[in-house]
């Protein structure tokens, strides 16, 4: 597998555990947990982001790969 | 009347006047009782006995009684006002064992020989007096026992473990009959549930119990134990993922040959460390 395919991967996993988060999120009724649940969510984002911003650079550097 | 007769009424009546002013003397446990308290009970149980005996005259009896009944009742009340009064009659603590090192004055004072010191500290699990650093002779003949900080239990909060809050599951399901009223109060309804059932494979009529903790998993309990219920999975499965995704940046971080994208993979990666340091205790409860 090439290198944008695995970082692909990696943004796929952590999107699909944002969505669990999501549905922790709703369900958990203390508000300190979801704070803290909140929180760490958005750090997953920031990662996220900076993942697909290699990726666009990496799909321009071989443009073979892009898509899935 | 014959003699029998009169004992049973007077016993009759002399019981029904016991009970009631025994609860006038208040609801103390009789596991907590001190000197003090023993003597008044026994005497109580003395006069009583006496009189529904027809062993003394009923009226002196009886006199002797309210007072044994009235006098320790208004001490207990003297007694939560005002702390000397309390001292006095129940008697202060006192220090057997300090900084680990036994007060043999104390001990005389207390009329505690060793062994008694000793059989006292072994009924508290203490076997090695060493281990001791602080020891206490409540009012009622108790020891209370510190123990030195090494010999302690081990807890969570002295290996600086990160637990997760202890949440109380909410049970919603019993004998079969869903409960709407603690499902309501998660948020949630009988579709969530039956879709969680699904989910578990279990019909159901052959659940028995079925409690929802705070982040929304359902634990299970089957009428057929022989089917085995799969164990909620989410967390545990969500954790490892996290745990390949960092693990997956670091490896990045060693593959690529460009100085900025390195940075950045390495920053990723510290920070999805981050999160599963925070959310390891939560998701692990």
């Amino acid at each position: 597998m090439t290198i944008s395919g695995q970082v692909k991967q990696t943004v796929a996993s952590l999107n699909g555990i944002q969505a669990t988060l999501d549905a922790i999120i709703s369900i958990e009724q203390n508000k300190k947990e979801r704070q803290l649940l909140e929180q760490n969510r958005a750090k997953i984002e920031s990662v996220i982001k900076n993942l697909e911003k290699r990726i666009s650079k990496l799909e321009f550097e071989e443009p073979q790969y892009k898509g899935f | 009347m014959p003699e029998w007769l009169l004992i049973l009424f007077r016993s009759a009546g002399l019981f029904i006047i016991a009970l009631i002013l025994t609860r006038l003397l208040g609801k103390r446990q009789t596991s907590r009782l001190t000197f003090f308290d023993l003597i008044t009970g026994i005497v109580i149980g003395v006069i009583v006995a006496t009189i529904s005996l027809g062993l003394v005259n009923l009226t002196y009896g009886l006199v002797a009684l309210v007072i044994w009944t009235a006098f320790p009742a208004l001490i207990y009340l003297l007694s939560i006002k005002s702390k000397i009064v309390r001292d006095i009659i129940q008697g202060k603590e006192t220090v057997l064992i300090n900084h680990g090192k036994v007060l043999e004055d104390k001990l005389m004072e207390a009329l505690y020989t060793p062994e008694d010191l000793l059989s006292q500290l072994r009924k508290k699990d203490v076997f090695n007096f060493a281990d001791v650093e602080f020891a206490v002779l409540e009012p009622t003949g108790d020891v209370s026992v510190l123990l030195k900080k090494d010999s302690q239990p081990l807890t969570p909060k002295t290996i600086d473990l990160k637990v997760g809050r202890e949440s109380v599951p909410q049970t919603v399901m019993m004998d079969g009959v869903i409960m709407d009223e603690p499902l309501a109060a998660m948020g949630l309804n009988r579709g969530w549930l039956h879709t969680e059932l699904e989910k578990a494979g279990v019909a159901p009529e052959n659940v028995f119990i079925a409690q929802v903790d705070s982040a929304g998993q359902l634990y299970l309990d089957l009428f057929d134990d022989a089917i085995q219920v799969p164990k909620p999975k989410t967390k545990d499965l969500l954790l490892a993922t996290l745990k390949k995704c960092q693990a997956d940046c670091e490896l990045y971080a060693l593959g690529t040959k460009s100085p900025e994208a390195k940075k950045m993979y390495g920053q990723s990666s510290q920070i999805l460390a981050e999160v599963i340091a925070d959310l390891e205790p939560y998701m692990k409860r």
